[in-house]
């Protein structure tokens, strides 16, 4: 019986990760726009680091980080970036957008539970933006070039439990966008938010007290930082080894706190009734 | 000035369809072309209820784009109060009131007096006057009591007043309404009925679409039937039900039945066909006879079958309905 | 009040043609009310102003270095130390230009969606009118947003005018014909192609790249300088930096603001006749009322 289920559960995840593929080839233009704005958002940042160069090098730079190669920190940061607003933008909107053309109360009416459910759309997710993320790195180091030393697999492994508590947090958030009526807003503000604050384009040292306190209580500002330190063995934080452990430790309590937050508001609008609503 | 409301002539319009294959590698496009209304031609008389009955797809709506300007026609000529559409679009639309299918013509997030408010300034009128109007306006749609909470929060069928309430605004002489009572519960749509039958009375020209039958049936002085872009009927819905030239169909429910009785009524000039069966259940006789001329006949077959001593327990007329016109000139069902 | 039956009959006569300064007005009030009982863009309007600088002031204070060691080049280039003042100036015409597109540039197509566009069109009125309409809101909200930028700027940023605010405000008010006109062929255009979103990320994407939000134009290579000339952005935000920053006098930017008068005589017309023609093309296509 229990086996069962499971079969069941499986065929339905792979149903909504066709579905995905289907809807995302619909809309050629939106996978071009996905690799196209990290690049756009790179560019003002690249010109700005090049206007403190002195001798091709940002000197000054170095003495935060430990490496002058900005670029390199950047695209570093621009990547996991991508990661994050990719998954925020792919849960919430997608949700949001089923949810305005009316489609999101009869995938509801299925006898599939909503964790599977968002399960389901994860999987295309991740891989669209594990495919994002390579063309964008790949098309950022053609045009502007940069560098990175080896370590690229345990940067790898660092990060992995990062985007498993993102998509638990990427859940919540979803499902917060739900109960909003303006989920671009939402989403817009808590992206841009999450990355500047954990220091997508610097490193958060130079942050005021106050944000650098919010700074560090966000696990995501030691998954830039590691990386970093992997890659570009730029002074990190804290030891490697305990932001490793922070971002596990994030990995559990991430995605246990998305599916109580998925279970609230589930239970919200069915009592509300505001699911086909808009 | 004309003395038609609205004239239309050989009126077209012709779509270019993009068929687009989308796959992410490769675009194909395909140009094909579709014909949404061809060569249409007809004439509302001023002052009556024009109705345009047809089934989903047959064009009604593109036309009622074009006689409202919102599109203009491959080829043909619209005129009305004798001003051609394509080049007096403005003085038109001052005339014109026109209700779109669908309940999203208005805005939502506005409250019902808001959206009067702002539809009378588009049309020119403001201040005092404008207030009278709404005033009136919401009070005869039964608005009043919830004019200033958001048309979110109404009902469809106080959505669909309140786009009539729009319409009327600046008291056009010619009302356009499409599908006017599509999605409304029964109660809803009657209101409506006698709305648009109100509009008639104070001397306004209407032109309506509807895919139900009895709708056009009842509020229509003169029905088009369109299908497939073409007009294939026009007359007043009892011409058109004459037109068909079919019997009437009487059923009778009998305690008894017998040859005789039968031989005695096929003497009856007007009779066309007689089927008799016995219902084993009921123990009755249920007796379906066609005539082909109305009610002279009915006297007559019912004088025949009670002087026979047989009782009528029970007794159904029918005629024929747009529903037997529109399969009788097109072959299908209106619902399909 | 008491109307009769009789005094409503269908008059004979049709109403008067309705002034287009009225309609105008009544769609600015229209747009007024919306806005005010949905406020949830309140918050936006007080989180973007600092939020958005937030990024690039502090990756240009990592990159001067601890105590400014590494912000000789900067300062050698565009004659300010003020990189703070610096990104904000940028940062804000931006953010003006975003929000052109997304509240102005889709507000045709937003309705269009919802279907409200088609009863403004069986209105006797130009429909140019509702554009105009629609963008004197628009330009009323980019007033009260810019207004709370300065404060926001000035508790968070520290930001102080070195220039004559005034002289700020009139490169402000000359940019406004050359974004509008923007605006007006940006709405027509997504229109009919009916991908808002896209089309925002890629206008807003030329401006981020090309016209210096960040950075100094002396810095970019020759082909994208070339690009940057022909975007009127580019010279607001440079005018603007100059006042503001370094204090410049009108006659110092008076080159600029020329040429900003320019691009929007030019972008106006553009932008109207982009309008007719979409007009046109939507009425042939019936394309008005879908989406």
């Amino acid at each position: 019986m229990k086996w069962q289920k499971l079969k069941f559960y499986m065929t339905t995840i792979w149903a909504i990760t066709i579905k995905d593929i289907k809807i995302f080839f619909r809309y050629p233009i939106n996978a071009i726009f996905r690799i196209v704005e990290p690049i756009m958002w790179i560019t003002p940042v690249y010109f700005l680091a090049k206007s403190f160069q002195i001798g091709g090098e940002n000197i000054g730079f170095k003495l935060f980080s430990g490496t002058s190669d900005y670029m390199a920190f950047l695209i570093i940061g621009s990547i996991i970036a991508s990661f994050v607003s990719a998954i925020l933008w792919g849960m919430g909107f997608s949700l949001k957008n089923e949810m305005d053309s009316g489609v999101l109360e009869s995938n509801w009416l299925t006898p599939v539970p909503l964790l599977v459910q968002m399960i389901g759309r994860s999987i295309f997710s991740v891989i669209i933006t594990l495919i994002n993320s390579l063309i964008v790195a790949f098309l950022v180091w053609l045009i502007f070039g940069f560098e990175i030393g080896n370590g690229i697999v345990s940067a790898v492994i660092t990060l992995f439990p990062m985007l498993i508590a993102l998509y638990g947090i990427g859940f919540g958030i979803a499902s917060l966008v739900l109960i909003t009526n303006n989920a671009n807003n939402v989403i817009d503000i808590t992206n841009y938010l999450l990355n500047s604050i954990s220091g997508n384009r610097f490193p958060v040292e130079i942050l005021p007290r106050v944000i650098l306190a919010v700074s560090l209580a966000l696990p995501l500002t030691y998954g830039f930082d590691s990386v970093r330190g992997i890659l570009l063995e730029t002074n990190t934080l804290l030891p490697l080894y305990q932001e490793q452990l922070i971002l596990v430790l994030f990995m559990f309590v991430g995605t246990a706190i998305g599916y109580f937050i998925l279970n609230k508001v589930e239970k919200y609008c069915k009592t509300i009734g505001n699911i086909g609503h808009y | 000035m004309s003395h038609y409301a609205i004239e239309v002539q050989d009126l077209k319009k012709e779509f270019a369809i993009k068929k687009k294959n989308v796959s992410f590698w490769k675009r194909r496009k395909e140009n094909k072309s579709f014909v949404a209304v061809n060569d249409i031609s007809f004439n509302v008389n001023k002052g009556e209820i024009f109705g345009f009955l047809g089934p989903n797809g047959a064009g009604k709506t593109t036309t009622i784009k074009m006689i409202s300007t919102l599109l203009r026609p491959t080829c043909g000529k619209i005129l009305i109060n004798g001003l051609d559409v394509q080049k007096n679009s403005m003085e038109i639309l001052k005339n014109l009131g026109t209700v779109l299918a669908g309940e999203r013509s208005i805005y939502w997030k506005l409250t019902g007096r808001e959206n009067l408010k702002y539809f009378a300034a588009m049309n020119g009128i403001t201040g005092k006057k404008a207030k009278e109007k709404i005033d009136y306006l919401l009070k005869r749609f039964s608005l009043d009591k919830r004019a200033d909470e958001t048309v979110e929060k109404y009902s469809t069928g106080m959505k669909q007043r309140i786009a009539l309430a729009k319409a009327l605004v600046a008291d056009p002489p010619i009302v356009i309404l499409d599908e006017p009572t599509s999605g409304l519960d029964p109660q809803s749509a009657r209101n409506l009925r006698e709305i648009i039958l109100e509009f008639k009375e104070e001397g306004r020209t209407i032109l309506l679409t509807t895919h139900y039958m009895e709708e056009a049936d009842q509020l229509s002085d003169r029905i088009a039937i369109i299908d497939h872009g073409e007009i294939i009927a026009l007359d007043t819905p009892k011409n058109l039900k004459r037109s068909l030239n079919k019997s009437n169909t009487i059923t009778f429910e009998l305690n008894r039945w017998n040859d005789v009785i039968e031989k005695e009524l096929q003497q009856i000039k007007s009779i066309e066909n007689i089927n008799s069966y016995f219902d084993e259940n009921n123990r009755k006789w249920e007796v379906k006879v066609q005539i082909n001329n109305g009610n002279e006949t009915i006297n007559n077959l019912i004088t025949t079958i009670t002087n026979s001593n047989i009782k009528i327990n029970n007794f159904k007329f029918e005629e024929p309905t747009l529903e037997d016109v529109f399969i009788n000139l097109t072959g299908k069902s209106l619902r399909e | 009040m008491d109307t009769t039956y009789e005094s409503i009959r269908v008059s004979s006569k049709a109403n008067a043609s309705p002034s287009i300064l009225i309609a105008i007005v009544y769609i600015f009030k229209k747009e007024l009310t919306q806005f005010l009982r949905y406020p949830s863009w309140f918050v936006s309007m007080l989180i973007w102003p600092v939020l958005f600088p937030f990024g690039y002031v502090f990756t240009a204070k990592a990159l001067s270095g601890p105590a400014s060691s590494g912000i000789n080049t900067f300062s050698a280039l565009t004659g300010t130390t003020d990189y703070v003042s610096y990104m904000i100036i940028g940062t804000t015409m931006w953010m003006w230009v975003n929000w052109m597109l997304w509240g102005f540039g889709s507000s045709l197509r937003r309705e269009q969606v919802l279907g409200t566009l088609e009863s403004n069109w069986l209105c006797p009125i130009p429909k140019t009118t509702l554009l105009f309409g629609y963008s004197f809101f628009q330009l009323l909200y980019s007033f009260v947003f810019m207004g709370i930028s300065l404060i926001e700027f000035m508790l968070f940023y520290n930001f102080r005018f070195t220039g004559n605010p005034l002289l700020a405000l009139l490169i402000i008010v000359a940019s406004i014909p050359s974004i509008y006109g923007i605006g007006f062929i940006f709405a027509s255009i997504i229109m009919w192609v009916k991908e808002a979103n896209s089309m925002v990320f890629l206008v807003r994407g030329v401006i981020t790249v090309f016209c210096g939000i960040t950075y100094p134009l002396a810095i970019l290579p020759n082909w994208m300088k070339g690009v940057s000339s022909f975007i009127p952005v580019t010279y607001s935000i440079r005018s603007l930096r100059a006042v503001i920053s370094a204090g410049a006098r009108i006659g110092d930017v008076r080159t600029d603001i020329m040429i900003l008068l320019l691009f929007g005589v030019i972008l106006m017309t553009l932008g109207i006749l982009a309008f007719n023609y979409t007009q046109k093309k939507v009425k042939e296509t019936g394309s008005l009322g879908h989406y």
